[in-house]
């Protein structure tokens, strides 16, 4: 699978930070971006679209990014929903493998980062 | 790190005013400090010798360096190593305070070695980013010294000096902190932590202030309209809060958790509140922490 070919879902309340992950995608050359602002829309958001890769924060209003997690494992336990939060302790970071995360990028999230992501999983 | 605590002592001490720091801070990462000022601050040469040679300076065309060496003044070695030093911000800081006509060689160089005797700090401590003698300025500075959250707030605001220079710039001074009974701000952003720091974090500033922040956290100019500006400064404060809630996991086991930041203007927030002013260039900002 290509990187163009690549659905990726962003689900972070922070605006800046849905437009800055969607600038380096599309640097990396993912063209079908779409972006959620909680948990409870990125589950709905997900049912729909069926992405290739979420990235997910934690700390949203509504519902939390781990409990959003476990809801989309739920409905496919083979999605890969890699947290990114800035909030990257050890309990967080057990919590989310522990409930199936693909992976965890601790903000602030580098362009490099981002980039060897996308390559993983478009492989 | 110490620079920005030099840059409050010029300014307590009536040495400079605001306008004349904020202007020097403004012009001071495109200065590299001269040998003069380097030399004064190593104690290799007094003012007085510093401008005999840039009187000699103007009679013979030999760089600076070399006419101190022939006047007997430093050494090569002392000159080559001194070179060395010319990015150190605190050093840079006094080159344009000297150059602008806002103090003299002789000001600078007794306001450094009283702020070093002061403080007991060396160069090596200006030149250091962590370690205990940090921990030990941002007490003393803060008055943090003896509140049951000492260790706590400590950590707090070092961090938050760290994650200024780290992604804003390091071209501020820190103003005398105050302790308020209650916060009136401008446009603001804010966040909850409860857990071992239970606390409202807020930042505010006048509207162009505000916005020139979140501009250069963004690293693209943003407008006062824009809700960018809201996205960005929020998600400085939740960078910030987000890194200290690791920093105290790892360090003391403790927990730390924070809530999703909000945005607003004109909102009062009461309870023991330490505000932290910073003068940057496009002006002043505050981080409170309300108790």
């Amino acid at each position: 699978m290509s990187a163009e070919s690549l659905k990726v879902l962003i689900c972070d309340d922070s605006m800046f930070v849905r437009k800055k992950l969607s600038a380096v995608l599309n640097k990396c050359g993912v063209e079908s971006i779409s972006e959620a602002t909680d948990g409870e829309q990125a589950v709905e958001m997900f049912k729909k679209e069926r992405p290739d890769l979420v990235l997910m924060d934690i700390v949203m209003p509504k519902m939390t990014g781990v409990e959003a997690l476990k809801a989309i494992l739920a409905e496919d336990p083979k999605a890969r929903v890699v947290m990114a939060s800035s909030v990257g302790t050890q309990e967080n970071l057990k919590e989310a493998i522990t409930a199936g995360a693909f992976d965890f990028l601790q903000k602030p999230i580098s362009d490099a980062q981002l980039e060897m992501l996308i390559n993983k999983v478009s492989r | 790190m110490f620079s920005q605590f030099f840059g409050n002592y010029l300014l307590n001490h009536g040495l400079v005013t605001t306008d004349q720091l904020s202007d020097a801070l403004a012009r001071q990462s495109q200065t590299r400090a001269k040998l003069g000022v380097l030399a004064i601050n190593a104690g290799y040469m007094t003012p007085e010798q510093v401008d005999m040679v840039h009187m000699q300076q103007q009679k013979v065309d030999k760089r600076i360096g070399d006419i101190a060496v022939d006047m007997g003044y430093m050494t090569e070695a002392q000159v080559n190593e001194l070179l060395k030093q010319q990015g150190l911000a605190h050093l840079q800081l006094g080159q344009v305070l000297v150059d602008s006509g806002y103090m003299t060689n002789a000001q600078f160089a007794d306001a450094l070695f009283n702020y070093k005797l002061e403080n007991s700090l060396t160069d090596i401590d200006f030149a250091e980013k962590t370690g205990n003698k940090v921990n030990e300025i941002v007490t003393a500075f803060f008055k943090l010294d003896g509140l049951p959250q000492q260790t706590i707030l400590t950590d707090y605001v070092t961090l938050l000096f760290k994650n200024l220079i780290r992604f804003v710039g390091d071209d501020f001074v820190p103003l005398t902190p105050d302790s308020l009974p209650v916060l009136h701000t401008g446009r603001c952003a804010y966040q909850k932590t409860h857990g071992a720091l239970e606390s409202t974090i807020v930042f505010d500033a006048p509207d162009s202030a505000y916005t020139a922040f979140a501009s250069r956290f963004a690293g693209e100019t943003l407008s006062d309209s824009d809700e960018m500006t809201d996205a960005a400064n929020g998600e400085f404060l939740n960078l910030h809060d987000g890194l200290y809630a690791v920093n105290v996991s790892d360090e003391y086991s403790a927990i730390v958790n924070i809530d999703p930041q909000e945005y607003g203007r004109d909102i009062t927030f009461k309870g023991n509140v330490r505000r932290i002013s910073l003068v940057y260039p496009f002006g002043t900002v505050n981080f409170s922490v309300i108790q």
